[in-house]
């Protein structure tokens, strides 16, 4: 924990926050209870003595916040780690991707309607998730873009595409989160889990699983 | 005796035919995944959750018992062979373990801990069984007021015993609290904080969170640092499983002083295995004749940490069977378990479900049982196991824990949150912030919601309450207490030396 600690050198000569992991992890924090207030603003509060549906969560996220506060603070009087680059773009891209899926399975019926590919608006999403992935996914941060990428693919399209087009997909996308991906083997690789994949849970564990696309 | 009629209870549930194929499969599917470096107990179980789901839920149970244990094993033969700790509470094992894998003797290592860990199982188990009346009969004295407050001091020894900063551990508390506040209110009925998507009405599910967070960030993590040169596999020669008579001799004496503190150390809520498995190495380091030989190979090195996490792994059932209380994360995902199948824990647990719980006592000997019987031979597919390179095990363990999640309500919805919350683990363990109290509060949220609101409309709105009533304020006290000891900064730069590898 303590590499890339820097112990300051002399007088500050400006203003700098000296434990970057910890204020912006509190300030998140307090982003996240602001949220919470907002999202539970209309829940009714106590009633005389007695609890609301909203008193609880407001009282959460009250003190999630002072605590938050307290976080950031403490961030600014002591020492500690920076926040790698590759977290901050590892996250905000993640955060984009779910995003991105999000809101094209919801919002995408007129295009899928015109394309006469109704009710498959969360394949067109997942394919939107995998082109974004591939085009700004580079380095370290490839990691947490791949594995959120083949996650968001396998729910966009275990529905409509079946348990076997679903899970080689993702595989085939997952396996892509590592530099040391090898792509002849991860193609044969995934046929085989897929297969297994079909056995174990379809016929293995009697899962109401479709197999195939349904149009 | 009540005591050994009970055991008698439990032993024939736990020997049923279907609870042993459970508790079988259970060590075997743990173990397999426990074994992959850098999985540990807690993202196992998150991983394997919803294969029990369909079963009934005492062989639920027993099985998740049983994943729980193999994944502890599993852990300590990948310390042994690859030095690569799985786990906080196999890192000590390391230290010795690794060593003597490296002088060719990973066999004895290997079968001194399952050993320890069998002995260890054997004696925590009749203290499972005979504390639990006792303590049950304690907790039926307690109104919502001390639940409370219980489960406040549950929360704090958590934070007290984690790494790193408290007051992160707090937040971390409070952020799993307010996550838990999602979904439909216990007493109206009204949605909170759903915005109208019906698959949050009832809440964001628990596998999602757990295997989010830790499952998935987990391999997240796992993908930066591993690479294949990092990890160096010394099973070119597990030959000679069996360790010699001198080696039993010298392991004998570790194993009972490791059994004793693991039994103590666990009934203790927070990191219960690791501070044991720690506590018991230093000990044994202590009382050796020649501590020089502790790090180069001394078989008492593994015999007494591997003998103590046990213990504690199983001591720690005592407060979530009796109390209803997770001590631990890996509790908390027990927690979950057992809410999915409509059991709720707590003194009730014994009285009217008393099946459930001697089955689950019994199932835990008949689990480390296993670990010896069945594990011991197969260390040669374990060691074959971790040759696989881990860009080919990742994405299988994804897409089983994706398809798994999936299954449990046919929902794509839970498989979507799912990387939601991966993203929201991976950023929490960059910035150092611990999950594992999260996930408490997240466990917990539901019933302090529901004991706070339940006392404050019994003492009519005063919230005096939890100090005048003596239970819940010597609760409350001891709470306060500690949070002052871990703040205190003097003992906070202790602490951090003791757990400078430690998590939960």
């Amino acid at each position: 924990m303590s590499e890339g600690v820097q112990a300051p050198s002399g007088p500050p000569a400006r203003f700098r926050i000296r434990n970057p992991q910890d204020f912006y992890g509190g300030l998140v924090l307090v982003a996240v209870a602001a949220f919470a207030l907002w999202a539970s603003r209309d829940l009714p509060g106590m009633r005389g003595f007695a609890f609301g549906p909203g008193t609880a969560p407001r009282m959460f996220a009250i003190i999630l916040g002072a605590l938050g506060l307290c976080v950031a603070a403490v961030g600014l009087v002591t020492d500690g780690p920076k926040v790698e680059r590759v977290t901050v773009r590892g996250t905000l891209l993640g955060a984009l991707l779910i995003a991105l899926f999000a809101v094209v399975s919801n919002y995408a019926t007129p295009l899928t309607t015109a394309l006469g590919l109704r009710q498959y608006e969360s394949v067109v999403a997942a394919l939107v998730v995998l082109l974004v992935t591939i085009a700004l996914a580079r380095g370290l941060d490839r990691g947490p873009l791949y594995v959120i990428a083949g996650t968001l693919i396998f729910a966009g399209t275990i529905r409509p595409l079946g348990l076997v087009l679903a899970s080689f997909i993702s595989l085939v996308v997952c396996a892509a989160a590592t530099v040391e991906v090898r792509w002849r083997e991860t193609i044969i690789w995934a046929a085989v889990l897929t297969l297994f994949c079909a056995l174990l849970f379809v016929y293995g564990l009697n899962l109401p699983f479709a197999f195939w696309p349904r149009f | 005796m009540d005591l050994f009629a009970n055991l008698a209870h439990g032993f024939a549930v736990a020997l049923s035919p279907m609870n042993v194929v459970f508790c079988l499969i259970g060590a075997l599917v743990g173990t397999l995944i426990g074994v992959l470096p850098g999985v540990g107990p807690v993202a196992t179980i998150a991983m394997l959750l919803p294969i029990t789901f369909g079963l009934p839920p005492v062989g639920a149970l027993i099985m998740l018992a049983g994943i729980y244990y193999g994944a502890q094993y599993g852990g300590s033969t990948t310390s042994i062979l690859v030095n690569i700790p799985g786990e906080a509470s196999s890192v000590v094992t390391t230290l010795d373990g690794h060593q003597m894998a490296r002088q060719g003797r990973a066999g004895p290592a290997l079968a001194i801990a399952a050993i320890g860990s069998f002995i260890a199982g054997c004696v925590s188990t009749v203290l499972v069984a005979a504390l639990g009346a006792p303590l049950t009969s304690l907790a039926l004295l307690f109104g919502p007021a001390e639940y409370f407050s219980l489960m406040v001091l549950g929360l704090v020894f958590a934070v007290v015993l984690a790494k790193g900063s408290v007051l992160k551990a707090v937040a971390m508390i409070m952020l799993g609290l307010l996550l838990s506040s999602v979904g439909s209110d216990i007493e109206t009925g009204q949605s909170r904080m759903a915005f109208d998507v019906p698959e949050l009405s009832d809440g964001i599910g628990f596998v999602v969170v757990a295997m989010g967070v830790f499952g998935f960030a987990e391999i997240i993590r796992n993908l930066e640092t591993q690479t294949e040169e990092t990890r160096s596999i010394v099973a070119a020669k597990v030959t000679g499983l069996m360790p010699t008579w001198p080696d039993l001799k010298a392991s004998a004496g570790a194993i009972a002083r490791g059994t004793v503190l693991g039994s103590i150390l666990g009934i203790l809520p927070g990191g219960g295995a690791v501070i044991a498995a720690f506590a018991a190495y230093t000990f044994e380091k202590k009382v050796a004749k020649d501590p020089s030989r502790f790090g180069r190979g001394a078989i008492e090195g593994v015999a007494a940490p591997e003998s103590a996490n046990n213990a504690a792994a199983q001591t720690s059932f005592i407060p979530l069977l009796t109390l209803g209380i997770p001590p631990n994360a890996v509790m908390a995902l027990m927690v979950g378990a057992m809410t999915i199948h409509g059991i709720v824990p707590g003194p009730q647990v014994m009285t009217k479900q008393p099946d459930l719980f001697w089955g689950m006592i019994a199932s835990m000997w008949l689990g480390n049982l296993m670990l010896v019987v069945i594990n011991l031979p197969l260390v040669g597919l374990w060691v074959r196991l971790l040759r696989v390179p881990y860009r080919m095990l990742f994405p299988a363990i994804l897409i089983f824990c994706n398809i798994g999640n999936y299954s449990i309500n046919n929902a794509p919805f839970d498989v979507a949150m799912t990387a939601v919350f991966a993203l929201v683990g991976y950023w929490l363990i960059k910035l150092d912030f611990e999950p594992a109290p999260m996930l408490l509060g997240y466990v917990l949220g539901p019933l302090m919601e529901e004991n706070l609101r339940r006392a404050m409309l019994i003492a009519r709105g005063d919230p005096m309450t939890f100090v005048y009533r003596p239970i819940s304020a010597t609760l409350l006290a001891i709470a306060v207490f500690l949070l002052v000891l871990a703040v205190l900064p003097m003992i906070r730069s202790r602490r951090d030396e003791v757990f400078v590898e430690g998590e939960t």
